[in-house]
């Protein structure tokens, strides 16, 4: 395989709706020739009103989790010939992400619809989201 | 060195001397006996309208129309009362009972009881029985409370914070408003408070809290968890069946959110190996960790309530409980497996060795000399919680010197130990224990056990149900801790109503069962359900209520039947 220079960073996590969002990823590092990393960002803020002291432990267990459920989606993406990696990221969805995307240089950033269609959550990634991503990394959005 | 034995040598001999002068005169003591040996005294036992204690009331006796009382008392937490007469009595002597929380009363004496009080002989006028009343500091507790459980059941603030919240209003109405507005208000003070909390259950769960997060830090239940795979041979009947019992084990042992926190990941990785949908393994899960956790005493913090303030050892918990549950289990097992028939019929083939390599590695055990030394102490302490009772040695006991053993021998960074426990949680249960006291307090409780003593009467099959699926059905939305501490003197009191009740304590585990098993209900009936479905749809499993309910509600109904059947049977048939 040829060697890319340009990245784009994929937002995935596990599920069916998941898979669609990473084989839309994967058609466009083909089509773009670009190297494709997956970023799976958790949130374990909630867990701590049920058990904080065992929050920074099971940040372990989720980061494994993570790069397993990654794992499988660069699987996807190497046996359609696409050079690919992955990333496991705790934090706030919008700051991680912003964060891997200045770090990888990603020129496109790819989030997935949300399985139900939920309008609100549509109208953040699609306008919100999306615009304050472009404007703090510079990377096209897409969301599919 | 010689200079330094010589100060604490004087040192020690000025403490010495300290705790002598302090020490009571023996000869003024026996001064006071003889005293009181010569005059007599008014003795009685105060109760509410239920038959329960009532202590901290005001006693005081007047004789003979005198407008000053010439002795008087506070009623012991028992109810006990002792007046010491300081004079005999003339013609009449009467006796009045003041307490804020129940309608004031007097009694008076005259003829032979009064002759006798005369002779100088002590009267005891056996139990006297004084009205609830439903004053504003009533109302205000009670509708704090229930306050406290609506903000808990809609997580609207942390447990904590909830039942911090409350014992602020209440300490805010008794000083605030019963010093400036009315004497009405008054619910109760601090120092009554602080008799609430039941430090016995404080000890035991920081206790244990050391001893788990030594264990939990090893991997060894996610190490078994792909072991089950591993054995399944990617057969999911037989995986889902070792789940349930790794679970069901784990949890006996380590609270529920604990041994969820250990197992959601692992098995939803576990899950996606075999192609099949997450959630077939996680409800299974679920409902195994709240119905396992009550085989032990230590398996989860209503137990250990239940066992603190009844009495009931971890022997107990094992002779008369474990086998029921077993049972309940099996039938849990038999219903999940059908509802989840056809998803089991459609397993994908196998993972890929680069993934299966991944799963491997992530349930390795982490430390194995930590693990085996801490299994150690663990086995120990299990032997020392059974054999505890003979030594009249409380769990709590065995709880701190099995975490003192782990910091000594196994995980010496003590920094970092009691990091790990959760004061959260037992601020929340100090908080608790007052909040449920300012309801006992005030007569609520009393009056919610005698509504339900009217309905249940002396009736065992009718207590045993009542509580099982009574409190079963509170559990659905209501957070089994609270609801439980709060039911322990409803039961305490039901129990004193039925035959036998009292010295097998059946409607206890009855409460036990009804507080877990209930809490399968719904998805938002008990922290356990609601953590898991949190990790799941961040990983992109969403777990919905309605999905959740199909199962967990005929779940729930077979597992309190089966648990009242059984406590029935253990008691009733077998006898004990």
């Amino acid at each position: 395989m040829e060697a890319t220079e340009t990245t784009i960073l994929c937002a995935t996590r596990g599920g069916e709706a998941s898979i669609r969002t990473q084989q839309r990823a994967i058609e466009l590092a083909k089509e773009r020739n670009a190297r494709l990393v997956f970023i799976f960002v958790f949130d374990a803020r909630f867990l701590e009103q049920y058990t904080a002291p065992r929050v920074p432990a099971m940040e372990d267990e989720i980061q494994k989790m993570g790069e397993f459920l990654l794992l499988m989606a660069k699987e996807r993406a190497e046996k359609a010939g696409v050079e690919a990696d992955y990333t496991v990221r705790m934090g706030k969805f919008r700051s991680s992400l912003i964060e891997a995307a200045n770090e990888l240089e990603a020129s496109l950033v790819v989030l997935g619809r949300p399985a139900d269609n939920n309008f609100t959550t549509l109208d953040y990634l699609e306008n919100r989201l999306s615009s304050s991503i472009t404007e703090e990394t510079g990377a096209e959005v897409m969301v599919v | 060195m010689r200079k330094h034995l010589w100060r604490y040598g004087l040192a020690l001999f000025c403490l010495l001397a300290a705790i002598w002068l302090w020490l009571p005169d023996p000869g003024a003591a026996l001064s006071q006996d003889e005293r009181a040996e010569e005059l007599p005294a008014l003795i009685g036992h105060l109760l509410n309208e239920q038959g329960q204690a009532i202590a901290e009331a005001e006693v005081k006796v007047f004789f003979d129309s005198e407008e000053e009382p010439v002795a008087f008392a506070a009623s012991r937490e028992d109810g006990l009362w002792q007046v010491e007469l300081p004079r005999l009595p003339e013609n009449t002597v009467s006796i009045e009972f003041h307490h804020t929380h129940f309608s004031a009363d007097s009694i008076e004496l005259e003829g032979e009881d009064v002759a006798i009080l005369k002779q100088g002989e002590s009267l005891n006028l056996g139990e006297i029985e004084v009205q609830n009343r439903y004053a504003p500091g009533f109302w205000v507790a009670a509708f704090t409370f229930l306050f406290v459980l609506l903000v808990i059941a809609l997580e609207k603030l942390p447990n904590a914070t909830a039942a911090l919240l409350g014992v602020a209003i209440v300490f805010v109405t008794t000083f605030f408003g019963g010093n400036l507005i009315s004497e009405d208000l008054h619910i109760f003070d601090f120092e009554r408070a602080l008799t609430y909390i039941n430090w016995e259950v404080i000890f035991l769960v920081m206790g244990m809290m050391i001893v788990v997060s030594v264990i939990e830090s090893t991997g060894v239940f996610q190490w078994l968890a792909f072991q089950a795979y591993r054995w399944s041979r990617g057969q999911p009947r037989v995986l889902v069946v070792v789940l349930i019992i790794i679970t069901t084990m784990a949890s006996a042992l380590l609270d529920n959110v604990t041994t969820m926190l250990l197992m959601v990941p692992i098995t939803l990785e576990i899950a996606i190996a075999l192609g099949l949908p997450p959630t077939s393994l996680l409800i299974p899960e679920i409902l195994a960790s709240n119905i396992g956790g009550i085989t032990t005493l230590i398996g989860t913090p209503t137990n250990i309530l239940i066992g603190a303030y009844a009495e009931i050892s971890f022997n107990d918990f094992l002779i008369n409980q474990t086998i029921g549950v077993i049972i309940a289990l099996a039938v849990m097992t038999v219903y999940v497996l059908w509802f989840f028939r056809d998803t089991f019929n459609q397993v994908e083939k196998g993972i890929s060795p680069t993934l299966y390599a991944k799963l491997e590695e992530n349930a390795q055990i982490k430390n194995p000399v930590v693990l085996r030394k801490s299994l150690f102490v663990f086995a120990v302490t299990i032997v020392v919680f059974a054999i505890g009772e003979g030594l009249h040695m409380v769990p709590a006991v065995t709880a701190l010197l099995a975490a003192t053993a782990m910091l000594v021998w196994v995980e010496t960074d003590v920094q970092k130990m009691l990091s790990l426990v959760d004061w959260t949680t037992l601020v929340f249960f100090m908080a608790l224990f007052m909040l449920v006291g300012s309801i006992q307090e005030v007569g609520l409780i009393a009056t919610v056990a005698g509504f339900m003593g009217d309905v249940v009467g002396t009736n065992l099959y009718a207590g045993v149900f009542v509580i099982v699926f009574g409190v079963g059905a509170l559990s659905f939305a209501i957070a089994n801790i609270p609801l439980a501490a709060s039911m322990l003197p409803v039961v305490e009191y039901l129990s004193g109503n039925i035959s036998g009740a009292v010295s097998n304590k059946i409607l206890y585990y009855g409460l036990s069962m009804g507080a877990a098993m209930g809490g399968n209900g719904f998805l938002i009936g008990g922290e356990t359900n609601l953590m898991t479905a949190g990790i799941a749809e961040r990983a992109g499993y969403p777990l919905s209520f309605g999905r959740f309910a199909k199962v967990s509600i005929p779940v729930t109904l077979l597992t309190l039947l089966v648990g009242s059947l059984w406590l029935l049977f253990r008691f009733e048939i077998l006898g004990g």
